[in-house]
């Protein structure tokens, strides 16, 4: 390893990602996601489009829609709709739920009166979201006592933001897609443009190439790592209970990790977009899949819980989120034993990559 | 003729590229097979531990009702830091802790207060959650007389199966991204390869031209949507549809030409593939986002509503909804294929008015 060589091909690079304005991008694109997704996931259902058919005219049923109206779940309208046109109205999407309160519904109470609640089931979660404030909000508005209550305890999220859950777990997401893709594509550019040939003839080693490739991507992102986390602080007030060193420490490793896989995928590929196309697919689903935003890892079934296990981002949030909501840090040895492995994820891949990459025509 | 011709040259041109076929291949099967079955949003398998200091069968009858498919199987802790220290390591979601006089306030008619432990992380898996808790403890309540039945009844989807839900969203993502990038690459890779002045000298009218190209991709695509709806959506996963499939096609269609022409204005701003792969990356992901591929709309700011309204994804993903779970009739439909139309026809004007200066 020479390291003049290095330097020299190091300006190359720099001056390359200047040039081509690729630097405005690395900044951009991290910067949208979290900012597009954190706004954009919303986990929280509210403002349900419900209308009310009230056949009843009770206090009773006035108390219900009252009950309806009154909070920031339900967006209430009362309307007098025969059963097939509420129905229509459902179909054509212009309402998400329909109440239906029966004739003589408060005379029969206790004497099997019924009401009924018809919910869109298109969106699933959404579905089961309502189902689950409907029947809270029934229960209470009969005011039912129930011999069992729960009292809940909320941890790490005990405002319940979705925030809070969606901007942490998008460092994996983020830090795995984009620093990969760009690595990837620094080499593989090369390859189509026919450049690669001065790789190959001139005197410079296969470690040197490396390290000059991937420097540039790593380096980069690394200054990324403090521009997401004050977003994070400060557009989203996402709470940091925990070592801002293991944090920083961690997502080093993790990005060396992505670029790691960037340098798999430009053996592999001899076209930009094809690199492109391939980084992003092989990133994006498990970073999404695999990052506790929409499920913990704990709840998967089986297959998907080994799944978990094999991609690094499962346990690089595990110490995001630490860092964040819970901030136990390295007093935890399931956190110490994550960051091992993510540092045996990192050293594997790049060795691995330096392995592949031929200093030859194939 | 003229036209044929350069659809045969773009066709073999992208079937030369082996990769990029095996790619979109990929793209349109295996990716939304991942993440139709994998992506599940609603609580399963809901890892819940528990602390027994009562110790009485009515606490092993509640803790026999926590099951599958909701529940993992209970796991038993010894004392209540115990099921804390695993809530910490995220490996237990949920905790119950019996104390002492939960079964004596249950047993003598007082108000029982059970304590639960839970990981709201994921806020909205932990609200659910909550409510499965609550609907199990419902039958613990056999002597609450109810006063009205409430008869819930989720349409279109009773059993809420998250597959067929996220396999069609999934699928307009990739329609979105490959419409993108294949339509912008087919006019890019003839300015990186210097072929473009080649294509300037063909004795073709440049709009003749320009439309092919993207009818040749747009081609693909539809091929594409039909393999992918076929095999995955309802081979696979054995997904209903309400309404007309050839709806589906149709809006499919005036949807790939919407994409096509801001796929023109990337085209035209870019010098080569990397540009328009971080171009698609920007346009794409505000687009999929905020549209309400993936959470509705309804909840979302109203700015986003408005801004959305934009969007020709917002038009698809509703027109496809309807179609394939709320079995919406071409009629019901027509407001949907209007406003596709027009952003169709608008988009496609401003691209094809970006792309024109350059022949």
């Amino acid at each position: 390893m020479r390291l003049n060589v290095i330097k020299a091909y190091l300006k190359k690079e720099f001056i390359d990602l200047i040039r081509n304005k690729m630097i405005i991008l690395i900044y951009l694109i991290p910067f949208m996601i979290l900012i597009l997704f954190g706004f954009g996931i919303k986990m929280e259902v509210t403002h349900t489009r419900t209308i009310i058919i009230d056949k009843d005219h009770s206090k009773l049923s006035l108390e219900i829609i009252n009950k309806f109206s009154h909070t920031k779940y339900f967006d209430v309208k009362v309307e007098n709709l025969s059963d097939k046109e509420a129905l229509h109205k459902i179909q054509t999407n212009k309402a998400d739920m329909i109440v239906i309160i029966p004739p003589s519904f408060s005379k029969n109470l206790y004497k099997g009166s019924e009401i009924g609640v018809f919910i869109d089931g298109a969106f699933p979660l959404r579905a089961i979201t309502i189902e689950g404030y409907v029947q809270k909000l029934l229960i209470h508005g009969f005011d039912i006592k129930l011999p069992i209550k729960i009292e809940n305890r909320n941890f790490f999220n005990e405002s319940m933001k979705d925030y809070n859950a969606v901007v942490p777990g998008l460092f994996g997401l983020i830090f795995l897609v984009v620093p990969g893709a760009l690595a990837a594509i620094m080499i593989v550019k090369e390859k189509e443009v026919g450049t690669i040939f001065n790789f190959y003839s001139a005197p410079i080693k296969k470690i040197e190439f490396i390290i000059a490739k991937l420097t540039p991507p790593f380096l980069f992102h690394s200054v990324n790592i403090f521009i997401l986390l004050i977003l994070a602080l400060y557009i989203f007030d996402v709470p940091f209970r925990g070592n801002l060193f293991i944090f920083w420490l961690a997502s080093e490793i993790y990005i060396l990790i992505s670029v790691g896989i960037g340098l798999l995928v430009s053996i592999i590929t001899s076209t930009q977009i094809a690199a492109l196309v391939l980084s992003v697919i092989i990133t994006v689903i498990p970073g999404f899949l695999y990052s506790g935003i929409l499920m913990p890892i704990s709840s998967m079934d089986k297959e998907s819980y080994i799944e978990a296990h094999i991609f690094p981002v499962m346990y690089y949030n595990h110490l995001v989120y630490d860092s964040f909501l819970i901030g136990q840090g390295f007093k935890s040895s399931e956190n110490v034993l994550y960051f091992l492995i993510l540092c045996a994820y990192a050293i594997s891949l790049i060795l691995l990559g330096t392995l592949l990459v031929k200093k030859a025509v194939k | 003729m003229k036209m044929s011709a350069i659809l045969k040259k773009e066709f073999l041109v992208f079937f030369r590229n082996v990769g990029l076929v095996i790619f979109i291949l990929y793209a349109f099967t295996m990716d939304i097979y991942i993440a139709g079955g994998g992506i599940k949003v609603t609580p399963k398998n809901v890892s819940i531990g528990y602390v027994n200091e009562a110790d009485n069968l009515m606490v092993n009858k509640i803790i026999s009702s926590f099951h599958s498919p909701e529940f993992k199987k209970p796991e038993m802790f010894l004392n209540e830091k115990a099921l804390k220290d695993a809530i910490y390591n995220k490996k237990i979601m949920v905790g119950i802790v019996f104390d002492k006089n939960f079964v004596n306030n249950l047993l003598s008619g007082k108000t029982a207060k059970l304590q639960v432990l839970i990981d709201s992380t994921a806020a909205a898996q932990a609200e659910v959650t909550l409510i499965y808790l609550q609907n199990i403890l419902m039958k613990f309540n056999k002597n609450v007389k109810v006063p009205a039945k409430i008869d819930i009844i989720k349409l279109f989807n009773p059993n809420s199966n998250t597959k067929w839900f996220m396999s069609l969203s999934e699928l307009m993502s990739v329609i979105t991204m490959l419409g993108l990038v294949l339509i912008a690459v087919v006019f890019v890779r003839e300015k990186e390869n210097g072929t473009w002045d080649i294509m300037l000298l063909m004795p073709v009218k440049s709009s003749l031209i320009i439309f092919s190209k993207i009818l040749s991709q747009v081609l693909i695509l539809m091929a594409g949507i039909t393999t992918s709806v076929g095999l995955v959506v309802f081979g696979a996963f054995d997904a209903p549809i309400n309404g007309n499939l050839l709806d589906f096609y149709l809006i499919s269609f005036l949807y790939a030409f919407a994409i096509g022409g801001i796929a023109l204005v990337i085209a035209a701003v870019s010098k080569n593939v990397l540009e328009v792969g971080h171009l698609t990356i920007v346009i794409m992901l505000p687009l999929i986002f905020l549209s309400g591929a993936w959470t509705p709309l309804s909840s979302m700011h109203p700015f986003i509503q408005f801004l959305s309204y934009f969007s020709p994804l917002r038009y698809y993903i509703q027109a496809t909804q309807d179609i394939f779970f709320r079995g919406s009739g071409f009629m019901d439909l027509i407001p949907y294929f209007g406003a596709e139309l027009l952003m169709s026809l608008v988009l496609f004007y401003i691209g094809y008015k970006k792309i024109g200066r350059l022949f």
